[in-house]
């Protein structure tokens, strides 16, 4: 965990950056004055900038020192010339920060010389210079970013996040120049500057207006692309700081329209405008007070893993769910009756700004509207929930996984669940409630936490298991419940390919033929179709030879063969003989959990099974079906997935 | 000097020392990359080499002298695949059976490798 003094240095070096371009952007915005006031103001942001540039530069120093000493693990690291090297040479990190530190010198440097501006023309390019600068130094932040890590699609997520940068540099860090030159106008001695400050405050409102939409547009993209849902939004150290980041913002927000309908006042008679003044100043400086807090949040996020990343710990007892429509479809007119009311409230409420008159009234009936429909559009969509709900399954979706959760189940469920998961065993009879049958499609809707929720606190009359069954092992009795009820719904594949229809992932597994390395299925996605033959001798020999002349043209079409003895036998290829040569893998490690995990698919002596490139299971024939007697119809199948248009996406690692 | 004339000679030498440094850094990266081509060719094609390998004899074609095995990645010269090697005396071929996992030595400028000598590593 990064220390409190690199925390503070990441702090301090985003403020003075963002002051840099801030100074820069709002004198630029301002343009030149020959006023004296003007002058002094202009002076002091000058220096304000050098000084910044120099906080810039001292803040990075320590959080270079900090982030070596985290990447070495050890805090002696920080002073070590060799750890330091390391890390600004050898890390992308570190080359930005490098290249950075560079920039700000160089603009320390200019910052330094005394240039001659009488010029227009001079004046803008001199200052113009300094924000230019400024807005490299602080964009390249972006480089070494959360959006640096973002895959694929780098270049567009670091695009948005140094336009998100750039935008707070010159609002954000507009803030206090503006408030500064507010309140050197308002005093007596500063009136001369009046006239200029009007135009500097209406002039950076204007442009804030245009800077905080590009801030909230980026700031959206970059939300989905490190957060991406709502558990994680809520669930996750990363996603909670935003929310709290979001409620400082919109506090800044409503400061801003407050302020910005300040403006006006300024321009009346000088009598009432110096208090104006003087107010805009102070909210201007509430304002820029927020953006303090604002960014002591992004320096902790950007040291906190992104939400997507995370496994989020969902707060509430419920969640909304549209799944809840396909088990009980007669709600959904419900919601779509109830949903549309509330749009149409919504419609309301914006209309009612457009009208000349009765605007409160319209307002009023529209937010009536808008609550009663969601009253009556929500209330299906609840289910309820856990903190678990939204974790992903610690172990993979994988044959040995479900092997694992298997023998358990076997053990200590099956007594009431049934060996297969029926809710039949012995024990359900004198249960109240009766144990559901764990194969029903009602279970898939169940996230694959709220499983491991109810296996780990216990479901009434069902114990907990938390105290006795590691978490790993909760997961693979998880994921050995998925399989019973991806099982249950196999029933619903036949041999042939139904066209464009990927829904069932095949369980991943680990296989290896003689001494050679071990394969697992995962390292076809993407490249093969895969035809996973479990087979038993003598009955299967007929296919297998079959398959075997068959595999030249199996293998133009992309086919990868995958035998596996039923009876797991280590001297697999022995046992096929010599005559005719088979030349396909044949499993001899591994296939004792392939068969198991697969034959709850299809409990045949000899079996098919069709995975697509995606991994997803296509087709299952059993010994019984012509499929598997006519090479020409498994031809057909495998024609029929390469010539599908729409590939549909690689599964997940893990059930949902 | 104009300070807009600074300015523009400030930025140019910016723009400058910006490419310069990625020519270079992109040059660099290149002559690497060709060295390591070079040397991965050279190390691929030139000499005899000799690779040690195991894998689970699945055919022997004793008329062509050839033995089918299902072997394990061969490092810097081939996946693992099942594939039929060339065998350098018929006695290698008899030696073993369909089913048995054996260690083998290739040997030979690639590509023409033949199995030299195998043992069973498992009974």
């Amino acid at each position: 965990m990064e220390s409190v003094t690199g925390l503070l240095a990441r702090w301090l070096h985003l403020v003075s950056s963002i002051l840099v371009v801030g100074g820069a952007a709002t004198l630029l915005l301002a343009g030149p004055s020959d006023r004296p006031t003007a002058r002094r103001w202009e002076a002091w942001i000058l220096r304000g900038c050098w000084t910044f540039v120099l906080v810039a530069l001292a803040s990075a120093l320590i959080a270079v020192a900090a982030q070596a000493a985290l990447l070495e693990g050890r805090a002696g690291a920080a002073l070590e010339p060799a750890a330091l090297a390391r890390f600004l040479l050898q890390t992308q990190g570190g080359t930005v920060w490098l290249v950075r530190g560079g920039l700000l010198i160089l603009l320390a440097a200019f910052l330094a010389v005394r240039l001659e501006v009488r010029d227009r023309t001079d004046w803008r390019a001199a200052r113009g210079e300094v924000a230019l600068l400024g807005l490299l130094a602080l964009g390249l932040i972006a480089g070494a970013s959360h959006a640096a890590a973002v895959e694929p699609g780098t270049a567009a997520a670091i695009a948005a996040d140094v336009l998100h940068l750039a935008a707070a540099g010159v609002w954000v860090g507009g803030l206090a120049p503006l408030a500064l030159l507010l309140h050197l106008a308002s005093r007596e001695a500063g009136a001369d500057a009046r006239p200029y400050a009007v135009l500097a405050a209406r002039r950076f409102s204007r442009a804030a207006l245009a800077v905080v939409l590009v801030l909230i547009a980026s700031g959206s993209w970059n939300t989905w692309l490190q957060v991406g849902s709502v558990s994680a939004l809520l669930g996750t150290p990363h996603g909670r700081l935003l929310v709290g980041k979001l409620a400082v913002f919109a506090a800044m927000l409503v400061l801003a329209v407050t302020n910005r309908r300040l403006i006006p006042r300024l321009s009346r008679a000088a009598e009432i405008g110096r208090p104006a003044m003087q107010r805009l100043g102070r909210l201007v400086i509430g304002e820029a007070a927020l953006a303090l807090v604002v960014m002591g949040l992004v320096a902790v996020m950007s040291v906190t893993p992104p939400a997507r990343h995370a496994e989020p710990t969902w707060p509430l007892s419920f969640r909304y769910s549209l799944d809840n429509l396909v088990a009980a479809p007669d709600l959904k007119s419900q919601v779509l009756v109830g949903s549309q009311v509330a749009v149409l409230g919504l419609v309301a409420v914006v209309a009612s700004w457009l009208l000349p008159w009765l605007r409160l009234a319209v307002a009023a009936v529209g937010v009536a509207v808008v609550v009663a429909g969601l009253a009556v559009a929500v209330p299906p969509l609840v289910s309820d929930a856990y903190p678990t709900t939204f974790q992903r399954p610690a172990t993979p979706y994988h044959a040995s996984s479900i092997a694992d959760g298997r023998a358990i189940f076997t053990q200590r469920c099956a007594v009431c669940h049934g060996e297969r998961g029926a809710g039949d065993g012995p024990a359900a009879a004198s249960l109240n409630p009766r144990p559901p049958d764990l194969r029903a499609h009602h279970v898939a809707l169940h996230t694959a936490g709220d499983i491991f929720w109810w296996i780990t606190r216990g479901k009434p009359p069902m114990p907990a298991f938390g105290e006795t069954l590691g978490a790993d092992a909760r997961w693979n009795v998880v994921n050995y419940v998925r399989a019973l009820s991806a099982a249950d719904a196999a029933r619903l594949l036949g041999p042939t390919v139904q066209p464009d229809k990927a829904w069932l992932v095949a369980p991943d597994f680990n296989f290896a033929v003689g001494p050679t390395p071990p394969r697992a299925l995962k390292d076809y996605r993407g490249r093969k179709i895969v035809l996973l033959v479990l087979y038993t001798l003598p009955a299967s020999r007929p296919r297998l030879v079959q398959l075997a002349e068959n595999q030249g043209l199996l293998g133009t079409l992309d086919v990868e063969i995958i035998a596996v003895p039923t009876d797991a036998a280590p001297d697999a290829i022995r046992r096929l003989g010599a005559d005719p040569p088979l030349f396909f893998p044949v499993v001899t490690d591994g296939a004792r959990e392939i068969v198991d995990t697969y034959r709850m698919f299809s409990p045949a002596p000899h079996a098919e099974f069709l995975i697509d490139r995606q991994g997803y299971l296509r087709a299952i024939a059993a010994a019984s079906d012509d499929a598997t007697r006519d090479p020409n119809l498994l031809v057909a199948e495998v024609q029929q997935l390469n010539t599908e248009k729409t590939p549909p996406p690689p599964p997940a690692e893990h059930v949902h | 000097m104009r300070a807009w004339k600074v300015v523009l000679l400030l930025n140019l030498a910016l723009v400058l020392g910006v490419s310069w440094g990625y020519l270079w850094w992109g040059r660099q990266a290149r002559t690497l990359q060709r060295d390591l081509a070079a040397a991965r060719v050279a190390a691929a094609t030139t000499g005899e080499r000799e690779y040690h390998v195991t894998g689970v004899v699945r055919a022997g074609l004793e008329d062509l002298g050839l033995l089918v095995v299902t072997h394990g990645e061969i490092p810097g010269y081939m996946p693992a695949m099942t594939m039929g090697f060339r065998t350098a005396s018929p006695k290698i071929v008899e030696s073993v059976k369909v089913g048995d996992a054996v260690r083998f030595t290739l040997r030979g400028t690639p590509p023409n490798l033949a199995i030299t000598a195998i043992e069973k590593t498992a009974p």
